[in-house]
């Protein structure tokens, strides 16, 4: 009887396990049928959790140019409080990264050049003198990356650099392309990962192959980058002599599990229904495998957009992204079952009437999914908006 | 003169450098110069939004751009504007609204390149037309947007009925 018991609870799991979300908040405290807030980003890092506090970045033109702003919200606030502007200059796709116990760390692009900065308290630093563009961190324990495109003769090329942090000033150690040569095509949009070893993984969006290809290096030093290989398994060419290639971009990482990596990225080997998303996994062997597509059969002909995945240390792997399934774009995301994504969900308060796009998110140290995405409204202005999901 | 020359041929090469795919020998500028000038000259504008290395844009480039009295159409009574489908350029809307080149590709709702946008010297959106087409098509839009068809007639009607 009790074995009956235990079974039929086995097999109603997977029905009974839920996301749980919280009261959704807004965290742009300025809106308007004229200001424009964006939360594009490389790796499209636009939330962290530092300790129990959340940090949002995002660029807005409510001063007239582009400035980034960050808000912030302590576990036991209802509220996000006030956003602090980051920038001077106009300014792009800012990123932010937890250092722990409330402090954060941000960076992004001002002036032409990538910058980043330790909040609160610090002063932002230039990571580099070369146009520089597209900037994204990594942590692993005290050791902080960042990585950027930097301007390279006519084209950009992939840097990444080990920074220094003493107190709240942040300095850059050592700041190197992936490869010495020089770009024969554009390269960007890098995102980077850490692994339990130590190791440092980096993709990016590349044209070497005269289309849009996402191409992986990683390094076991933080020094020395191995010969980029593509992540995808899909060998695409030029067709009876006619272009070069089908389309693949927005590489963005995550360190998983047990010393994995895992990527994903929008993809349109279906030329006919616009980008999917899919996904690919390195166990910790340091090569990525085969390619897995994320998105259920119910948005198969849809086009996806603005795909993420977030990871933690004890094992689960969420993907998120945006389509319009149901008629207007809502943000999707699928859990890793650790054979397949599972079907597809939508985060509540982000779906239904109107447009909720552009999702950005992370996975906290206890397992809470932290999402913030964009709220369209043509009459009232677009909202930033934030939930916590709990998986139950 | 000597100075205009020099900026043309300045422009040219950059068009080269920064664009992808577009046909060869058009006129073809960014977005945000493009909206500059279509609102400065009154013309209309016509979009393309190619990716680079995208087949059917290429195909369509060989087989309907490389028709001389086409180009002569489009380059003497469009502002052409080319957009790269997975560029982190930047452009601004009519809107005010900075986004990227792939970020527009959201926007118009685009599932496959090449895509066609035909826009007034304002930047409103008269028709877009996804996929290969040919010079006798290209033709048939011309006369929809610069006659202003598209104000009395869906493009289908137009096409169901002209002789």
């Amino acid at each position: 009887m009790r074995a009956a018991a235990l079974l039929l609870a086995v097999l109603a799991w997977p029905v009974q396990a839920a996301w749980v979300w919280s009261e959704p908040l807004v965290v742009n405290s300025v809106q308007g049928t004229a200001i424009f807030p964006h939360l594009e980003s490389a790796n499209r890092q636009g939330v962290a959790v530092s300790g129990d506090t959340v940090g949002v970045v995002w660029e807005d033109n409510r001063d007239g140019s582009p400035q980034c702003y960050l808000a912030i919200k302590p576990a036991v606030a209802v509220a996000f409080g006030p956003e602090m502007r980051l920038s001077q200059s106009d300014c792009y796709e800012p990123v932010v990264l937890a250092l722990g116990q409330g402090r954060f760390v941000a960076a992004w692009e001002e002036a032409g050049k990538v910058r980043a900065q330790v909040l609160p308290g610090g002063v932002a630093i230039r990571l580099t003198e070369a146009e520089s563009a597209q900037v994204t961190l990594a942590i692993r324990g005290d050791t902080l990356f960042a990585a950027w495109a930097g301007q390279a003769g006519q084209f950009r090329h992939i840097v990444v650099a080990r920074l220094a942090m003493t107190g709240d000033t942040l300095s850059v150690k050592l700041a190197q392309p992936v490869e010495r040569q020089p770009p024969t095509d554009e390269q960007g949009w890098p995102a980077l990962a850490v692994a339990d070893d130590g190791s440092v993984t980096v993709a990016w969006e590349d044209r070497r192959h005269k289309h849009t290809v996402p191409m992986v290096s990683h390094s076991r030093d933080g020094q020395t980058f191995t010969a980029p290989v593509r992540l995808t398994d899909h060998m695409s060419g030029s067709v009876d002599g006619l272009g070069a290639g089908t389309g693949a971009m927005r590489p963005t990482l995550a360190a998983w599990g047990d010393n994995g990596i895992v990527s994903v990225w929008l993809d349109k080997r279906d030329f006919l229904a616009g980008y999917d998303v899919y996904a690919a996994f390195d166990s910790g062997t340091r090569r990525f495998g085969g390619n897995v597509r994320v998105q259920d059969s119910f948005g198969d002909n849809m086009a996806q957009w603005h795909a993420q995945i977030v990871g933690n240390a004890q094992g689960r792997l969420v993907a998120l992204w945006d389509d319009a399934r149901d008629g207007t774009p809502d943000v999707w995301l699928a859990d890793w079952n650790g054979e397949a994504f599972g079907d597809n969900v939508a985060v509540p308060a982000a779906s239904g009437p109107g447009a909720q796009s552009d999702p950005v998110a992370t996975l906290d140290a206890t397992g809470l999914l932290h999402v913030v995405w964009l709220e369209r409204d043509e009459q009232a202005g677009t909202r930033i908006r934030y939930a916590r999901g709990e998986r139950k | 003169m000597r100075l205009v020359k020099s900026v043309l041929a300045a422009s040219c090469l950059w068009v080269t450098a920064v664009l992808a795919d577009p046909p060869p020998g058009y006129p073809f500028v960014g977005f945000d110069a493009g909206l500059k000038t279509a609102r400065a000259d009154g013309k209309p504008i016509f979009l393309y939004f190619g990716r680079y290395g995208c087949a059917w844009c290429d195909h369509t480039n060989k087989q309907t751009f490389s028709d001389a009295k086409l180009k002569k159409l489009y380059s003497d009574n469009y502002v052409l504007v080319y957009v790269d489908a997975e560029s982190g350029r930047r452009l601004t809307l009519p809107s005010g609204e900075r986004i990227t080149e792939a970020e527009l590709g959201v926007r118009l709702q685009a599932f496959a390149t090449p895509l066609f946008v035909y826009l007034t010297p304002q930047g409103d959106t008269i028709m877009q037309i996804p996929g290969f087409k040919t010079v006798q098509d290209f033709r048939d839009y011309d006369r929809y947007v610069r006659g202003g068809i598209y104000k009395q007639k869906t493009l289908l009607e137009f096409l169901g009925g002209k002789s």
